[in-house]
């Protein structure tokens, strides 16, 4: 996927900053990472469809969503995207088991129905017990998977995370890494996880994109884009 | 004797009831989600009826549906019926003085629902009126079944605007709070203090109602 915005975004503080970013991000976890304000989310909200750049194109295989030279702009609905916001925004009137159906479609294969089908994808990530439990007698760990699934159950052609595990604590976190990991191997789509953790992004990332201040600074793997960002730190 | 009023009471509460939470949930979808050019003057336009005396209110409804009104004239020459002095006028007069109460609950309501779920929802491939529907609509039905319920009670009580474009006929136009003035000024004060307490033990049924509805007593 291919992705070039160009936003001017006002911010409260120092009037206005422009968002002005172009990266490439393949199957695997392409991590932004970046204070916050670098323009992340507002990255995210792009490529999903939420907000829509000034100028720029975001392709996603052989699919363009958004090219403001020939106008093209696909709606959010149409752009399959399976979105993890940063406080999951699981729909609190309706089970977990409910929430993951939501966006699946109505004929699957072998002509399981939609609840059946999201029974299995909890049993994927070791939760089958919150199907009838609402989001708010949900640990955070729970909540984050069913997010996770629910986003995974629409069948998308790539994955947003938005600081998805901010909320969790440190030994949750740790799992909740491996079955990311493990959930875009299985998928094979592209995923885009932002965060501002350095231990998160170097478990995560196939690729970093370092955002700062609405440009990007660096981009690479992991190991390599943190040892020179250390390096020049030290050398401030 | 009770039976009459109390009777056309119902019919005309119900009717309007049924008309204002339609109407109000439309127009409370369109200024919580709409952005357009006089919005807040809508919303005034709307409001207008809670704060104008209802015999006011009713006279303006005797200037556009009387028979000699602006809308009722060319009707009633059309067709030689007019709306004014039937039952049809006190359902009229109930929806325009009730509406207000259901459209400004109705907006708040769905204001209140985060707009993050809505989002999430278009992510995941439903449609505007889809998520209307599936997520809208049930978080904010608290708010919504509370203006059901405040615009209800507003209609029952209707008084001024109804005497106005209605009428006090009894049988015909006579509804529960008529009945009681009619009572009052001739005398009937036995049949005054049953209408009376009938009226009052429905709304306090209705603001108890509210109350546990707005105090979150429906679990989720």
């Amino acid at each position: 996927m291919h992705v070039e915005i160009k936003k001017r975004l006002a911010s409260d503080k120092s009037g206005s900053f422009t968002l002005d970013i172009a990266f490439d991000a393949g199957d695997g976890i392409t991590i932004l990472f970046g204070q916050s304000g670098s323009g992340k989310t507002t990255t995210l909200r792009a490529i999903a469809g939420i907000v829509t750049p000034d100028s720029g194109r975001i392709k996603i295989a052989d699919e363009i969503y958004f090219d403001s030279v020939t106008g093209a702009n696909l709606s959010i609905q149409r752009r399959r995207v399976g979105y993890v916001f940063q406080d999951y925004a699981l729909f609190p009137h309706m089970t977990g088991e409910q929430n993951v159906a939501y966006g699946m479609k109505e004929n699957g294969a072998g002509g399981a129905s939609r609840l059946e089908r999201a029974r299995a994808m909890l049993a994927v990530f070791g939760i089958e017990h919150v199907r009838q439990r609402y989001p708010q007698n949900m640990s955070g760990g729970e909540q984050q998977r069913t997010a996770l699934a629910r986003a995974l159950a629409a069948d998308p052609a790539l994955v947003l995370l938005d600081e998805p595990l901010s909320a969790v604590d440190a030994e949750t976190r740790s799992r909740l890494i491996d079955e990311v990991v493990m959930a875009q191997k299985r998928v094979r789509i592209p995923f885009i996880y932002v965060t501002h953790n350095m231990a998160e992004a170097i478990r995560l990332g196939t690729q970093v994109v370092v955002l700062h201040e609405g440009s990007v600074k660096k981009i690479g793997q992991p190991s390599g884009v943190f040892h020179t960002l250390v390096d020049e730190r030290q050398q401030e | 004797m009770i039976w009459e009023p109390l009777k056309l009471s119902l019919l005309v509460v119900t009717v309007a009831t049924l008309i204002i939470a339609t109407l109000g949930l439309a127009f409370g979808l369109l200024l919580a989600k709409g952005r357009f050019h006089g919005q807040e003057l809508l919303a005034a336009f709307f409001t207008l009826p809670l704060v104008l005396p209802p015999t006011v209110s009713g006279y303006y409804l005797i200037v556009l549906l009387g028979r000699h009104g602006l809308i009722g004239e060319p009707i009633y020459n059309l067709t030689g019926w007019s709306v004014a002095f039937t039952w049809q006028a006190a359902v009229i007069a109930a929806i325009v003085l009730a509406l207000p109460l259901m459209v400004l609950s109705a907006r708040a309501a769905i204001e209140s629902v985060n707009s993050q779920f809505e989002i999430a929802s278009y992510t995941l491939g439903k449609s505007w009126l889809a998520t209307f529907f599936l997520i809208t609509l049930p978080l904010a039905r608290r708010g919504i079944l509370a203006g059901v319920v405040l615009s209800f009670t507003r209609a029952l009580g209707e008084f001024g605007a109804t005497f106005m474009l209605a009428g006090n006929i009894p049988g015909k136009t006579q509804t529960m709070p008529l009945a009681i003035y009619e009572a009052v000024i001739s005398g009937e004060d036995k049949r005054a203090q049953v209408l009376a307490l009938i009226l009052t033990g429905v709304s306090v049924a209705a603001v108890y109602f509210t109350s546990k509805l707005t105090k979150g007593a429906i679990k989720y």
